[in-house]
């Protein structure tokens, strides 16, 4: 068996995941540079120095979006998206940018 | 060792910054007729040939970011933190959130590049172009700034 491949599912489940997990902070795992720790889930780890959540994110729509582009055909994707799926990736990057506002209009830091 | 990756980090997005920019810029329609001008010769070039250099340099860069960023989460950011520095923190958390997203958003791009989609998919295509030269001018200026506040030494 052959398995297919849509560029446009991953972009679009990537995009979407990862808007939920940032907004939600559920990364899959963080890293602690200070000492090189990794943690499982959400949990954040006192006393092992600054967390990282990016790789994290990262991990957890890459998996979820990779899954999607093999599970669901490419044509019903571009039947239903074709010539809007940018629309999708634009939306997650704004939302991401609200959630960030707070460093920009706010007292984000202590 | 890390100044030299951010070094080659930095100049990966030079080159990127280019080829993106310059793909993009030859796939907006023009009306006017071509009479040999700057613009002219800059958009008549063969767009679809800078689909695999933009992707394969863009890989690079987050690859090379990715490197990094552990160096800047002890080195850099902790000082922006302590200077109350929430704009510079925050220009950052933009950055890392679109070049993850951009980096999704590569295998669609290549495919809406194919020859055989170059009709079918023409507002996509020039939507998703621009979503990354968004990100690539974005996290390349957002980059410049934070060094020029903090480099790594």
């Amino acid at each position: 068996m052959r398995l297919r491949f849509s560029p446009t599912v991953f972009a679009v489940a990537f995009s979407l995941v990862y808007a939920v997990v940032f907004a939600f902070d559920r990364p899959l795992f963080r890293y602690y540079p200070l000492h090189g720790d990794f943690n499982w889930g959400n949990a954040v780890i006192k006393d092992a120095g600054p967390a990282m959540s990016w790789y994290g994110f990262m991990a957890d729509s890459a998996i979820v979006a990779l899954i999607a582009a093999v599970l669901i055909p490419d044509a019903l994707a571009d039947r239903v998206l074709r010539n809007k799926v940018w629309l999708i990736p634009g939306a997650a990057m704004l939302l991401v940018v609200y959630l960030l506002r707070q460093f920009f209009v706010g007292r984000a830091l202590g | 060792m890390n100044s030299a990756l951010l070094l080659l980090h930095m100049l990966v997005g030079v080159f990127l910054l280019g080829a993106i920019t310059h793909q993009l810029v030859a796939s907006i329609p023009r009306r006017a007729a071509r009479n040999g001008t700057f613009i002219d010769r800059y958009t008549s070039v063969n767009r679809t040939t800078f689909t695999a250099v933009v992707a394969g340099l863009y890989v690079a860069g987050v690859v090379l970011g990715a490197m990094i960023y552990p160096k800047y989460r002890l080195d850099v950011r902790v000082p922006f933190e302590d200077l109350g520095l929430a704009w510079a923190v925050g220009l950052f958390e933009v950055k890392e959130h679109f070049a993850g997203i951009g980096l999704a958003l590569l295998p669609l791009y290549v495919w809406l590049w194919r020859p055989e989609r170059l009709q079918s998919h023409r507002r996509d295509r020039i939507a998703v172009t621009a979503i990354l030269g968004l990100i690539v001018w974005n996290d390349f200026l957002v980059g410049h700034i934070l060094n020029n506040i903090r480099g790594f030494g």
